[in-house]
């Protein structure tokens, strides 16, 4: 089950996502990704991750997409499973975290 | 839209469409930002609404939205209802909009105390209200 959750800022959608991951997780499911798209970034700290470690969380790196030639559409350039294995954050209950890393480039263009 | 941004939602929509198991997407705030490269990967769209007017009416473009790209299951959530009556207004609102709401979470202290001492509300206070009412959902909802 791939479940979005939206809403306006304020909502409580990021704390919602967070809690429901962890919720998954603790119900039995295997290999639950909590992926952060928003680009004022929070789930890390509602999923449980400590204050300390929110400045240096490894991200998913700018490499991993590229566009295809041919069809002018952005590709993944490696496994999805190998991308989390590298760049996922360990979070709580077997949770495992990932935040773009260069979204806060983007306001640049 | 800027290219990156596209690129951000290109690599998500990928990502979320290889990956066999299940993922909880965090979006970005605003119905601006619904996009098809996110949206036509995912089996359900959670809509957080609260209980007031505009937000419900935004929650209802949305999820408006989430139907016309095809996501199959469509749902409203409440969040910070603060009493029988925010409760009623959400069921009412979303019975006239054709919108099926599954849960209805509590303003819940704990939820602010958590906020404040910057921890997960399932470290600070599992058995609060608003943990009570995601779990319900969760059982009962999405699995």
């Amino acid at each position: 089950m791939k479940i979005a959750v939206a809403g306006k800022g304020g909502s409580g959608k990021t704390t919602i996502a967070g809690t429901l991951a962890r919720l998954l997780a603790r119900e039995g499911q295997k290999g639950v990704l909590a992926i952060d798209a928003d680009s004022n970034p929070n789930l890390a700290l509602t999923l449980g991750l400590e204050r300390e470690r929110l400045d240096n969380l490894t991200r998913i790196p700018r490499e991993v997409i590229e566009r295809d030639a041919a069809t002018n559409r952005w590709v993944l350039t490696r496994a999805v499973d190998e991308i989390v294995r590298e760049h996922g954050v360990a979070a709580p209950d077997g949770v495992t975290l990932l935040l773009m890393g260069w979204v806060e480039h983007a306001g640049a263009g | 839209m800027c290219r990156s941004h596209a690129a951000v939602r290109s690599v998500i929509g990928a990502m979320v469409e290889e990956w066999s198991r299940p993922a909880v997407i965090d979006m970005e705030a605003g119905i601006e930002h619904m996009s098809r490269a996110t949206g036509q990967h995912v089996d359900m769209i959670l809509v957080v609404i609260e209980p007031y007017f505009k937000s419900m009416e935004t929650g209802a473009r949305v999820a408006e939205l989430a139907r016309e790209m095809g996501i199959k299951h469509v749902y409203a959530i409440a969040n910070k209802s603060r009493s029988r009556e925010d409760e009623n207004a959400l069921q009412q609102f979303c019975q006239q909009r054709g919108l099926d709401l599954i849960g209805v979470v509590p303003e819940d202290d704990a939820v602010k105390t958590a906020d404040r001492l910057g921890v997960a509300i399932l470290d600070h206070d599992e058995t609060s209200p608003a943990v009570r009412e995601l779990a319900r959902v969760v059982e009962q909802r999405l699995m």
